[in-house]
């Protein structure tokens, strides 16, 4: 090619080609580009405004009119900045609006405070050098600024002042932000999947907390303050000749460890359980005052139920929402690994090395996948029908262990508590006591591997291979509950004929036994996964570390396996759930395992394990953990709605005695309310009112759904339309380039032949 | 803290918490960190320009892939070499406060490796050998993927993706947000 210079002086003896080129030169002024794109036609598209967007943007805010480009943004950014916008014209009156729109716009020429500094907040979101940031500050500093006046002044002051506070608060709390080292470790060495655990963890920390403080305010507190009468917790009104001493069962020979470890003895009648607090009113020294305990007491838990529903519904439905605009099948799978594969907090070399192995993984992974389909889809019937066969035959394998499971609990359930009422050596008795949760524990711990041995002849793919997975083992984890209730029921139900019972060793007070299993459960529970982390584990892990053999390298090595651990945390959860009612001071407790669990997980994550070979994606991993808690939730909180409902409270003692159900003071508080909210409320249960709000959320949804329908459509004939545009669009760019450089060749040729003519000349 | 405290005036931190995503407490925090890369000289001069070689020895950005590409669409003087306001923006850019739209735009700098404002076939092939790093994929395996990501991502069909197009898919990958993300 030939040099600019050299064509330019040519070029202007040239007739209407020259105005293409000219017409460039208009186009893009002192565009460097266009030298590009003459000495290479292919790099025509650079100049599309489509793709000069962001460096347009740049250009154009560097001369004096940015102010308006940045108005453009802010409309689009904060809805607060529209209404500012939409606000001058509507403070005009109306027969002014024509004057107003004839006179100069002056509220783009001139900026008050408030947008000045608003503008410079936008600032920082350009993609210039500090020094350009600075230049830009100052000249819109520099520039005649309108003082606000009266109102407006006084607003934007409030709002300078606010913000000031505001981050004031963050920094503060920053400085308070619980566990932020150990987080920034963690998401350091392992990446944000594996931190979006430890936050799971910490969000039921700050749950369980904050259950309790709702507990201790409402329903602790005044039991402590005005609750004076302490020595008529138990007894039963229509037995008079035992007093209150007889009730407890077998105080004489308690052990206090074992006490502590039961919730028996001492620590029965305690706040801890049910069965210490008060049926009556709690009177005040004030008389006529009083505070209605058991009114109290259900609406606390209920009210802990509501809170719980809605947080983990809240974390659930933004990460559901993400997921489905994300969704729309697996549209941005590749994307996503490519653009956002690497976690930036990454910071060390091993961690590093790990992470370029992850993403190697996947990507192969991901290709593998599209190499299954295709084998999928070629799968011949014969082969169809052998793993259809297969999966039958597992799936009913996984239902038969799951029933064996349940009743393996309910005998060894059954054997205890027989045997229990046959011994009186306390060591046995302990042994007998807590079978039943080792064996729960026990099966938790074994059964997985079994479903993790059985789902490889299903032949899934990867990513529903752990989903089946996890969904097998959240069963096996509930199936484990529903027959402790079951066999709670069974017991409960028993004690609950005789009335109000005094026998030594049936429970006096039944709320409360429940609460002591729950109890034992969880602390059970919890031992079991600080041993099993702390020796077991990390003997595994030392093993695994220093010998070089095979065999002990696949018994010892262990990866931190995210679904099961989150599993262990949303078991415990469930279970403080169901305990609630029956051992108020539960929570705490909860709060307080959680608190520890984040070591032991630590631990586990940190020494014991080696980086998993999975990814778990943030997003993903944050939206399974709301998944499993929210049908743990339902199995925490329908039994125990079925309590409120059917079964009496005992008689003897806890806020509910004397009534036929907890349900039935809740109907009885509603009996008090006024007579037109009470009309109102049956109104709102009669079929006069349920059927039109049904047909109407009928007609609601169907029109929704059309509405969806047509927006896909829409979409889909759009994306059509862009591809469409996105040919023409190359097509008229692959003529534009060949004219240019045919146009060259033209410009070359006549220059070659009119330097011959000069060498003939 | 009192010492570094002497090195800027009142008026350079409100300027440079008004600029960036920090409060003038981080600002100075991270200019501990930057001193930390090589204190006699930013102790002497406070915004020293650095060679690549010693701004790469931040452990994030050491261990980071993308890391001289990250140096060099930051550098002021384009060679990679930074100073510290060219520190400050590019943590200011990957801090946790930063909104997405802004993410986006440095990551897509980041990632068009040959500046033509597009993010061809060549810059995917780039990207995706640098995330796998030693562990090497088959041609035809990047091949595979690079052709996959196109047909996710690719709207106009032209065979490279512009930054409309970009931003597209980081408006739907949720995960884009978190990783993109060092912590002061």
């Amino acid at each position: 090619m030939s040099g600019g210079g050299n064509r330019k002086k040519t070029s202007r003896s040239e007739g209407w080609e020259e105005a293409g080129s000219e017409f460039y030169q208009e186009s893009y002024p002192g565009d460097p580009e266009i030298e590009v794109l003459q000495r290479d036609p292919k790099h025509l598209h650079t100049l599309l405004p489509s793709k000069q967007t962001r460096g347009g943007a740049t250009i154009r805010l560097k001369t004096n009119d940015y102010r308006t480009n940045n108005r453009t943004i802010r409309k689009h950014t904060t809805t607060r900045s529209r209404r500012e916008s939409t606000g001058g014209p509507r403070r005009a009156s109306i027969p002014g609006e024509v004057q107003v729109s004839m006179l100069p716009d002056l509220s783009e020429m001139r900026s008050n405070e408030q947008t000045a500094w608003e503008d410079i907040m936008l600032i920082k979101s350009l993609p210039v050098p500090m020094a350009e940031k600075k230049e830009m500050k100052a000249k819109i500093l520099n520039e005649p600024n309108l003082r606000l006046q009266g109102y407006e002044q006084f607003k934007w002051k409030r709002r300078k002042m606010w913000d000031h506070v505001k981050a004031r608060l963050v920094e503060h709390l920053q400085k308070l932000n619980l566990w932020g080292s150990s987080m920034r470790s963690i998401e350091g060495n392992y990446g944000v999947g594996i931190l979006s655990y430890f936050i799971f963890v910490k969000w039921l920390f700050m749950l369980n907390l904050f259950i309790f403080a709702l507990i201790f305010a409402f329903v602790v507190l005044p039991t402590i303050l005005l609750d004076t009468n302490t020595n008529k917790r138990a007894y039963c009104p229509n037995v008079t000749s035992t007093g209150p001493e007889q009730l407890q069962f077998l105080p004489n020979e308690s052990n206090k460890f074992l006490d502590l470890i039961q919730g028996t003895g001492v620590l029965e009648h305690t706040l801890l359980f049910y069965g210490y607090y008060s049926s009556e009113p709690l009177s005040y020294s004030i008389k006529g005052w009083y505070y209605n305990l058991p009114v109290a007491y259900l609406l606390i838990v209920i009210l802990c139920f509501v809170v719980s529903a809605f947080a983990a519904l809240n974390a659930a439905a933004s990460g559901f929402k993400e997921r489905l605009i994300e969704g729309q099948g697996q549209f941005y799978h590749y994307s996503s690994l490519v653009f956002g594969g690497w976690d930036f907090c990454v910071r060390n070399r091993r961690a590093a090395d790990i992470k370029h192995k992850v993403v190697y993984n996947e990507l192969k992974a991901g290709v593998e996948t599209q190499r299954l389909e295709d084998e999928i889809r070629n799968r011949t019937a014969h082969e169809k029908y052998k793993i259809y066969f297969s999966r039958a035959i597992v799936n009913t394998a996984v239902l038969a262990i799951l029933g064996g499971c349940g009743c393996v609990i309910y005998l060894v359930f059954r054997f205890s508590t027989e045997r229990l009422s046959q011994t009186e050596d306390t060591y046995e008795n302990l042994f007998y006591e807590f079978l039943p949760s080792f064996t729960i524990v026990g099966l938790n711990m074994t059964v997985p591997h079994l479903f993790k041995f059985l789902i490889g002849f299903e032949k899934y793919k990867p990513l529903s291979e752990l989903k089946f997975s996890l969904i097998r083992t959240v069963f096996l984890r509930l199936s484990a509950l529903i027959v402790l209730y079951a066999s709670l029921w069974s017991k409960v139900n028993d004690s609950q004929i005789k009335g109000c019972s005094l026998y030594n060793k049936t429970p006096v007070c039944w709320e409360s036994y429940v609460g002591q299993q729950i109890y034992k459960l969880l602390l059970t529970d919890f031992a079991i996964q600080v041993v099993v982390t702390l020796i077991i584990n990390s003997l595994r892990a030392l093993l695994a570390r220093h010998v070089e053999n095979k065999c002990v390298k696949f018994f010892a090595e262990q990866h931190f396996d995210l679904p099961k651990h989150a599993l262990d945390v949303v078991y415990t959860q469930t279970l403080i759930w169901f305990g609630i009612f029956y051992a108020p001071l539960i929570s705490l407790m909860g709060a307080i395992m959680f608190f520890f669990l984040f070591y032991i997980k630590r631990f586990a994550c940190t020494v014991n394990c080696r980086p998993s070979p999975i990814v778990y994606r943030a997003s993903r991993s944050n939206s399974l953990f709301m998944f499993v808690l929210l049908i743990s939730f339902a199995f925490a909180s329908i039994p125990l709605g079925f309590s409120f409902s059917d079964l009496t409270p005992s008689k003897a003692c806890g806020p509910f005695k004397g009534e036929a159900s907890v349900w039935s003071l809740a109907v009885g508080l509603f009996r008090r309310t006024p007579d037109w909210l009470q009309s109102v409320i049956f109104f709102l249960g009669t079929a006069g009112f349920a059927i039109p709000c049904i047909v109407v959320l009928v007609l609601l949804l169907y029109y929704y759904t059309a509405v969806n329908l047509a927006n896909k459509q829409l979409v889909r004939v759009l994306k059509n339309q862009l591809v469409l545009e996105g040919h023409d669009k190359q097509f008229l760019l692959d003529r534009l380039s060949l004219f240019i450089k045919q146009e060259q060749q033209k410009r070359l040729r006549i220059e070659q032949s009119r330097d011959a003519g000069d060498h003939r000349s | 803290m009192g010492q570094t405290k002497s090195q800027f005036t009142d008026e350079e931190l409100q300027d440079y918490q008004d600029l960036t995503y920090f409060t003038k407490k981080e600002v100075l925090y991270a200019h501990n960190k930057f001193k930390a890369l090589a204190p006699e000289k930013v102790g002497h001069n406070k915004n020293a320009k650095l060679p690549m070689t010693k701004i790469l020895q931040y452990p994030e950005l050491s261990v980071n892939p993308f890391g001289e590409r990250i140096c060099e669409v930051f550098s002021s003087s384009r060679d990679g070499d930074c100073t510290f306001e060219d520190f400050l923006d590019m943590m200011s850019v990957f801090s946790e406060a930063a909104p997405k739209s802004v993410k986006a735009e440095h990551a897509f700098r980041i990632y068009d490796f040959d500046g033509d404002d597009m993010l061809g076939v060549s810059d995917l092939k780039k990207i995706i050998t640098k995330l796998t790093g030693d562990h090497k994929l088959t041609d035809a395996e990047v091949n595979i993927i690079i052709e996959n990501v196109l047909e996710e991502a690719d709207m106009d069909d032209d065979g490279s993706l512009s930054f409309a197009e970009f931003e597209h898919i980081t408006d739907r990958s949720s995960d884009f947000l978190s990783a993109l993300r060092i912590r002061l």
